[in-house]
């Protein structure tokens, strides 16, 4: 719980360092949340960190592109505070402390393993924009 | 289409890349509103530090310029307006007063006071501080070291434009600020109070940015923002390295 809402007031910040105005910070903000909410539903069913890293990337990419279209924004206004959550921080933190600490095996592995996280992250954004492109080009063609 | 008119083109792409558009954005961007203008032609080539466009007119002239990009500062509400107009350009295609005076409009857009910045440096330290698993009294200390690291950055940044150098000394200085912190008794788990702050530094999305440039087919602007992502890691972890060195460990 107290995790939901210190996401929801972490990508808040984020979305104010952005420059990002008015209503859409916090829509902004509850994409943080959402994407949050949905890998740490997932992560504890699926055995697999990364796909859940994945879907809740996927999830958030939706949510942008979709709240896009009705706001008439670019996607990126609600994405990238958005995915903040998501991002491997603590990972990244890890990696460097093993790194001074010159323990090389830490190191590698969580290295490698923050890679993967953000090879996840990016990959279920391409998923997710590829196929809502894929939806609107569809659209396009039944229209005319 | 004229030189001035590219030159104006190129100054909604320029802004664009450095509000945080994607480059794949602003390569279309720019095409669309050239070919809104009737030329036979064009070529765009974007990556993070540069812009090349050439169009080749239907009086057949050519014409071609380039930006260099050296700063970034992203205001997505700025890209957001950029964007608007770039959608009227492409509608409607202007003549280059309304655009010129357009532009200055979205160039007057102020981004939030200083005051409100440095209260959201303490607010994300203090929210990710409590978020990875630190208690509220470590919320409360990174939320203070969060905004000397704000007051810091600025102070580095306005003496040294070198990136990796304010990165080093930024974080040597908050690492000692929170061991002090911490030594003082005030919050005990210097890790979460450092990993809360650390969120305002690390290139975690550059770095998943990067990737997601290299798997839409922009390797190049890609390799490049991944090398400036693990190159600004390392002068952290450097920074931090410092701190601990000098005052005996965390």
């Amino acid at each position: 719980m107290i995790q939901i809402m210190t996401s929801f007031l972490g990508s808040l910040g984020f979305a104010v360092l952005f420059n990002v105005r008015g209503r859409y910070l916090l829509e902004a903000a509850f994409g943080g949340m959402l994407g949050w909410l949905c890998y740490s539903l997932l992560s504890g069913r699926l055995h697999n960190e990364y796909l859940a890293f994945l879907v809740a990337a996927m999830l958030v990419t939706g949510y942008a592109e979709l709240m896009a279209r009705v706001e008439k924004a670019p996607a990126t206004t609600f994405l990238i505070a958005g995915m903040i959550p998501l991002v491997p921080g603590k990972g990244l933190y890890y990696t460097m402390r093993y790194a001074i600490g010159a323990e090389s095996a830490g190191f590698v592995s969580q290295g490698t393993q923050t890679l993967a996280v953000a090879i996840a992250i990016a990959g279920g954004v391409m998923a997710a924009s590829s196929i809502f492109r894929v939806i609107v080009s569809l659209q396009m063609t039944a229209k005319n | 289409m004229n030189q001035k008119m590219l030159a104006q083109l190129l100054d909604i792409g320029e802004r664009m890349l450095i509000s945080g558009a994607e480059v794949n954005r602003v390569e279309e961007t720019i095409s669309r509103m050239a070919k809104a203008y009737g030329v036979r032609r064009v070529d765009v080539f974007t990556i993070t530090s540069s812009i090349v466009v050439t169009v080749s007119t239907d009086e057949g002239n050519i014409l071609s310029q380039t930006r260099r990009i050296l700063a970034y500062e992203t205001n997505l509400d700025k890209l957001r307006q950029l964007n608007q107009l770039a959608r009227t350009i492409v509608g409607t295609s202007p003549d280059e007063e309304y655009i010129e005076k357009e532009l200055s409009v979205i160039q007057e857009t102020v981004p939030y006071a200083s005051w409100i910045k440095l209260l959201i440096y303490a607010l994300i330290a203090g929210s990710f501080c409590v978020f990875f698993g630190g208690t509220l009294e470590d919320g409360l200390a990174a939320a203070v070291v969060g905004i000397a690291l704000k007051l810091s950055i600025s102070f580095f940044g306005r003496v040294e434009r070198n990136t990796v150098i304010v990165h080093v000394l930024s974080p040597f200085l908050i690492g000692s600020l929170a061991i002090g912190l911490t030594r003082l008794g005030f919050g005990d788990q210097i890790e979460m109070i450092l990993i809360g702050n650390i969120m305002l530094l690390i290139p975690g999305l550059s770095l998943t940015n990067s990737i997601r440039d290299i798997i839409s087919g922009d390797t190049m602007a890609g390799i490049l923002r991944m090398s400036e992502a693990v190159l600004v890691s390392l002068s952290i972890a450097i920074g931090f390295g410092l701190s601990t060195l000098m005052w005996g460990g965390w």
